[in-house]
């Protein structure tokens, strides 16, 4: 879901490079006064682990792939929406100053997609449901976290004109629909496994 | 300090980063597939111009694009990716360290 440089105009990335520094300061100040020391390796493996898995496009129908995100599982993990920001913070940025994923331009964009609304609607829809069933919870949540972000994603390229807003939004949606369900298996995975070998690390079931 | 997530973690990703230039699909991702079939050519000429491109990428160069090494097939892919999987993790940890919230000792 990398939107590359030469999409939106430049007015719209240098606006969605505001929203999102805004949401990465927050998050900066979230972690000074919320991530403890013994949170730090969980953080730096999760993002090695996120890297990786994010590289590896997985086959969806039509000749279509898709890959991880992975800012609903960091809030999940570290009971913060800001936690999921600043890790798709940093990973967006290794992706596109290393690797040219996703241009340097459109950063912003991509920061606000799947840091700011895959961590905000992921991290709700798990809070909303992990009384009943904390798998299905972290399922949804990262199946819902990449669904909005990529019909945010299809708005933003509407507005820049270079996606017609009616079928952008369907193939947007319909691939993404699929997309998310490989997000939500490996998101119910890694929680799942926190649960079990690392419970007090998971933060989001130890708080209420 | 609990170190060995952190091992464990990275051992994981490290295993997925050399499988995965064996593994991932090839196929265009959910936003390439959908450029593909709707962009407007007008308005992406437009916006490439204005940047001074030539085609949609990035304005920066980047060392290694599309996670690969040019002329390095598959074994650049592995390189590229055990790199990018140890500068994440060295990026992460050092960012973690710093902004983490002072101890209480």
């Amino acid at each position: 879901m990398h939107i590359p440089d030469g999409f939106l105009p430049l007015w719209e990335s240098a606006l969605f490079w505001i929203i999102s520094l805004i949401f990465v300061a927050k998050s900066i100040m979230w972690a000074k006064n919320n991530l403890d020391e013994k949170s730090v390796p969980l953080f730096a493996a999760l993002a090695a682990g996120i890297f990786a898995i994010q590289a590896m496009n997985m086959p969806i129908p039509w000749g279509t792939s898709g890959h991880m995100v992975g800012s609903a599982l960091t809030a999940i993990v570290f009971d913060s929406p800001w936690a999921g920001i600043l890790m798709l913070t940093l990973v967006l940025i290794v992706q596109g100053v290393f690797f040219a994923d996703g241009g340097i331009l459109a950063m912003g964009a991509n920061i606000f997609n799947m840091g700011v609304v895959g961590a905000f609607v992921g991290y709700y829809v798990f809070k909303a449901l992990k009384k009943s069933n904390v798998a299905l919870a972290s399922f949804l949540g990262g199946w819902s976290a990449t669904f909005i972000a990529a019909i945010i994603c299809a708005i933003e390229l509407a507005i820049g004109g270079v996606f017609p807003i009616d079928k952008g939004l369907m193939y947007m949606g319909l691939y993404h629909f699929f997309i998310g369900i490989i997000e939500g298996i490996i998101t119910a995975i890694v929680v799942a496994y926190l649960k079990s070998a690392k419970p007090e690390l998971l933060k989001s079931l130890n708080t209420q | 300090m609990d170190n060995k997530i952190l091992v464990g973690g990275l051992v994981v990703a490290i295993i997925i980063a050399i499988l995965a230039p064996f593994l991932a699909s090839s196929n265009p991702d959910g936003l390439e597939s959908t450029a593909e079939k709707v962009i407007n050519e007008e308005a992406l000429h437009k916006n490439l111009q204005a940047l001074g491109l030539e085609e949609e990428g990035t304005v920066a160069p980047s060392p290694m694009p599309d996670y690969s090494i040019e002329g390095m097939g598959k074994v650049g892919e592995v390189i590229a990716m055990i790199v990018g999987t140890l500068i994440m993790v060295a990026l992460a940890y050092g960012v973690a360290i710093v902004l983490k919230k002072p101890s209480s000792n």
